[in-house]
């Protein structure tokens, strides 16, 4: 049991840290951003390769893993940042007078784009868009004999921790954080008020992209295997968890991956025994989607955002 | 002034109408004489886009048609079996695409799981004319596989389990917005594919990942159907069918509905106009048109599982949809067109011909460089493409422009002629 | 014949009670305004009407049947047809498609009839064409049937949405500041119209305005919100000399 829990957590946390960019985009763009599963995709690869240079130099058996790790994350978060700021200038600055679904539609050829871009270098580079990253923490702790928490799952929780604090700071303390909540609110009226509004926007997919980032390499550390379509159901997850939390909102977006990561988890361990074995562990995936359309039938503004009402 | 401006146009636009004959005219026999180049095959199929642009009575441009696909289509695939199958799978994506396009286009509805429907209706055939139907439904009261006879009846089962999915899918999705529906879509998609994959216990009713196989191909009067050229005219048929329908719904209160809802949604009410009903019959039509197409993919494919109905199926749809252009019956027609000869002709012609350039030591290419094997990122590229450059698509929907304008004329003319008669 | 019946009707957004225990009549065949500041509550009655928004507390009734739930659609149906103040056409498409989408509930094609093209659809649809011809003939737009929408200058953009409106063939017009940004000259147009309307088609008109000339000159009656409550009404020399709506407009030392 505690076991599921601690699973279900570290998976809710990469999504929570996935659903953020997918809550911050939507909020100041009222936009679905699909490629952003591919950008967390981008990250993991950035990051596992770090991993496999710095393996291949020798440098990961001397060096502190914890310093290999940010050394991978910060690399990645520069690389997918960088690639969603690139996503927005090219793919969706141009549609922002366009009909809502047009930048929908760039947003899933983009997403498309990448996955077989990521596989198209990787394949030269490597021969194989398959990669295994380096596993970095091994040891556990113990607490009793029959229960013990691997390092490596209490490292994502303690790094997206981190995380969220930072973008909570920066988006309630910060200059450009107020910036980016005027913007979300009214664009016209942010821009009067002398406030750059594709500056802001940029600013929101960098950091949105980067923390996705992150999240890809966290991701890659935890669970090893990765390749270029691992985005997509990751993505589709955390779109569900920051939609659960209320799309646009931050703390939601939080909140939703960790409900979802647990629901998920626990799911997967009692729904065979729920259904006396028809159903079993496969059926987890539906479980997020069923949750995902459950919460946009019921209550589309999720549990902590605001319902929108379009003026008559 | 007028009849010195009409003759203008005419010698303007004399020479391109003349090598429009020529094209139209030659192309199909110069296809018959050489049936395996892939010239002529192109040749063939832009001479069929310029026949339907042509400014030719609709009769003319009928025959045309009828000689093209008719009879030159069918005596070159005798020929060229490759070409045969190619047209085949052209035609099943054309259906699926100008169904699509009742839902997105007409009806601005964006649905990214639209292959389910279609999966409905494969699997609705495959399971009863594969001996996997005995699993569930005892031996006495029926044996499995069904006969090929009963396929024209399943083309019935299958339009009938397509609008039943689309209206059971649509009535709890359909009150979303718009991007919220497309999320919510793709996740009935892939919900339905993972269901297939796992359908297999604790009663086997789909096989899950393994698949149905050996599918019986259709049959009239105990003669079996299962020649590509017979497939041929079983798509083609529906095809005119689905295209005939789309137009008329579309011209139709309906099709006006349906483009107010996609207009303005709100404003749509205010006419009375009731949402859901109408957005319903939008995702049961565009379904129902899946479901018919999924039977005919499943008789002539012989074998189906679930890895044919994924979300990059859909996509690739969708990607038809928007080159050709959103709303519009004829683009969604090109639109899959293209996308498939693509795929199917210019990349494995291009694959084949790096293959033997690195055969022959030219050039070293990789096999990971394969370009058919990036479809993802040519439907990728197409859809950011067309968003950016031409969002109306190759052939914008032009909502019978010149239908309405030749009514307004009679109209006034009616009225002025009425207005002549009385003084007042 | 009292046409519409709206009794203590009151909505709330939140702690915002945007219309409050409003009573109001019209008459058939009355051309009707309702002015007030801005914010008062004006379109928020209008909504309420139309079925956009449901009343909290009170009831509607509408040529004798309860429409105080009824949705837009139903309301429509029932026979009240709206504009929006800002312009709500479908831009997209051709300005007698407009008027077509407009015809709607008047139109019987079925499902099957359609894909069958029937004689009887095919019938339909001409008398529709004919019918969406005359009502841009009448409100003016003549010779505009084939353009898109969108394409319209605003004066025409505010004509095609109450011919679209008519096409509806209403009991009750509700026109949301019809005159809203238009010059003297189009301002003065849009008056006839509204005149025309009542006079030759029988229909009743509820309007929101602000300019005043064209308030005084064309209602029979003039209702004045303020603050979500109806302050007065009367006929326009009833509600000229009225101090409270006199204070609401100009202040208390203008008294």
């Amino acid at each position: 049991m505690p076991q599921i829990l601690l699973d279900g957590l570290t998976l809710g946390f990469v999504y929570a840290i996935v659903a953020l960019g997918y809550t911050m985009v939507y909020g100041v763009l009222k936009l679905i951003n699909f490629a952003h599963s591919e950008v967390f995709m981008v990250g993991a690869f950035a990051g596992t390769e770090v991993l496999l240079f710095l393996h291949a130099m020798g440098y990961l058996a001397t060096l502190p893993p914890a310093v290999a790790l940010i050394c991978a994350m910060l690399i990645a978060m520069i690389l997918s940042g960088t690639l969603g700021v690139f996503i927005e200038r090219i793919a969706y600055r141009p549609l922002r007078q366009a009909p809502r679904l047009v930048p929908l539609i760039s947003a899933i050829g983009v997403s498309f784009f990448l996955q077989d871009a990521v596989r198209l270098i990787e394949g030269l580079w490597k021969n194989a868009f398959y990669l295994t990253a380096p596993t970095l923490f091994t040891n556990k702790i113990t607490i009793t004999p029959t229960l013990s928490l691997p390092v490596k799952s209490l490292v994502v929780i303690m790094a997206a921790v981190t995380m969220m604090v930072f973008l909570h700071l920066f988006v309630s303390r910060s200059k450009w954080g107020k910036a980016m909540r005027a913007v979300s609110q009214d664009q016209a009226t942010a821009s009067l008020m002398s406030i750059n509004v594709n500056r802001v926007i940029s600013l929101t997919f960098l950091i949105g992209a980067g923390l996705g980032g992150a999240a890809g390499t966290l991701f890659a550390a935890q669970y090893s295997l990765i390749h270029p379509y691992v985005g997509f159901l990751l993505g589709i997850k955390a779109f569900t968890a920051a939609v659960l939390g209320g799309i646009g909102n931050i703390p939601g977006a939080m909140l939703g991956g960790i409900l979802l990561g647990l629901l998920e988890s626990f799911g997967a361990a009692f729904l065979g025994v729920a259904t006396n074995g028809a159903m079993g562990a496969e059926y987890k995936d539906v479980f997020a989607f069923a949750i995902l359309i459950a919460v946009l039938i019921f209550k589309p503004s999720g549990l902590l955002g605001e319902p929108e009402r379009e003026k008559i | 002034m007028r009849k010195v401006v009409i003759p203008t146009q005419l010698t303007e636009s004399k020479i391109p109408f003349f090598l429009a004959c020529t094209l139209v005219i030659t192309a199909g026999p110069v296809f018959v004489v050489f049936p395996q180049s892939p010239a002529a095959f192109f040749t063939f199929l832009v001479s069929l886009l310029v026949l339907y642009k042509m400014s030719i009575p609709v009769p003319l441009k009928l025959v045309g048609a009828v000689i093209s696909l008719g009879i030159i289509m069918p005596s070159v695939g005798s020929e060229n079996g490759y070409y045969m199958d190619v047209i085949i799978q052209v035609g099943i994506y054309v259906a699926l695409a100008v169904g699509l396009n009742i839902v997105v286009g007409f009806a601005g509805l964006l649905d990214l799981g639209y292959v389910a429907f279609y999966a409905a209706g494969a699997y609705a055939y495959a399971i009863f004319a594969t001996s996997q139907a005995s699993n569930f439904i005892p031996a006495a009261w029926a044996t499995f596989p069904v006969s090929g006879n009963w396929f024209w009846l399943f083309l019935l089962v299958g339009l009938v389990v397509g609008a039943i999915t689309g209206v059971l899918l649509g009535f709890p999705v359909l009150r979303l917005r718009g991007d919220y529906l497309a999320i919510v879509t793709l996740g009935f998609g892939e919900i339905i594919r993972i269901v297939l994959n796992n359908l297999d216990k604790p009663i086997n009713i789909t096989n899950g990942p393994k698949g149905l196989t050996p599918i019986q191909p259709p049959a009239l009067f105990g003669m079996d159907l299962s020649e590509p050229i017979h497939y041929y005219f079983i798509v083609l048929s529906i095809i005119i069918l689905i295209i005939v329908v789309a137009k008329r719904l579309n011209a139709s209160r309906i099709g006006r509905a349906w483009a107010a809802i996609r207009e303005d949604e709100l404003a749509a009410r205010s006419m009375g106009i009731n949402l859901l009903k109408m957005k319903l019959l939008a995702f049961a039509s565009g379904a129902s048109f899946a479901g018919v197409m999924g039977v005919v993919f499943a008789a002539k494919q012989t074998f189906i599982d679930p890895s044919s109905f994924s979300f990059m199926e859909s996509i690739g749809i969708l990607a038809m949809v928007i080159l050709g252009g959103m709303g519009s019956v004829a683009g969604a027609v090109i639109g899959a067109v293209a996308v498939l000869v693509l795929q199917l002709q210019i990349l494995k012609e291009l694959s084949e011909y790096l293959g033997q350039l690195s055969a022959a030591g030219v050039l070293s290419i990789p096999s990971q460089l394969d370009p058919a094997k990036y479809e993802r990122m040519i439907f990728g590229l197409i859809l950011i493409a067309m968003c950016i450059f031409r969002p109306q698509g190759i052939i914008p929907a032009k909502r019978q422009l010149v239908r309405l304008r030749e009514r307004v004329r009679d109209w006034r003319a009616k009225r002025e002629g009425g207005e002549d008669v009385d003084p007042a | 014949m009292t046409l519409l019946k709206a009794t203590k009707v009151t909505k709330r957004f939140g702690g915002l009670i945007a219309v409050q225990e409003v009573d109001f009549e019209i008459e058939a065949g009355q051309i009707v305004s309702m002015i007030g500041p801005n914010g008062a509550g004006k379109t928020t009655f209008f909504n309420l009407l139309s079925g956009y928004y449901t009343p909290d507390e009170g009831s509607i009734v509408f040529d004798g049947r309860d429409v105080t739930k009824a949705l837009p659609e139903k309301s429509a149906a029932c026979g009240i047809a709206r504009t929006f103040q800002n312009i709500r056409l479908f831009p997209g498409l051709m300005v007698a498609e407009n008027i077509l989408v407009g015809m709607h509930l008047h139109l019987r094609s079925g499902f099957t009839g359609i894909i069958f093209n029937t004689r009887h659809v095919r019938q339909e649809e001409e008398r529709a064409l004919d019918e969406a011809l005359d009502i841009l003939e009448y409100v003016g737009l003549g010779g505009k049937e084939t353009e898109l929408a969108r394409n319209l200058p605003y004066g025409d953009q505010r004509r095609l949405e109450i011919a679209r409106a008519l096409a509806l063939k209403p009991k009750l017009l509700l026109l949301d500041e019809p005159t809203a940004g238009m010059n003297p000259k189009e301002s003065d147009d849009m008056k006839k119209l509204i005149l025309r309307l009542r006079d030759e088609r029988q229909i009743t008109i509820l309007l929101i305005e602000h300019d005043m000339k064209v308030v005084m000159g064309l209602s029979d009656r003039i209702t004045v919100i303020n603050y979500g409550v109806k302050l007065a009404e009367g006929t326009p020399d009833e509600i000229r000399s009225n101090v409270d709506v006199i204070k609401a407009y100009l202040g208390e030392e203008a008294v």
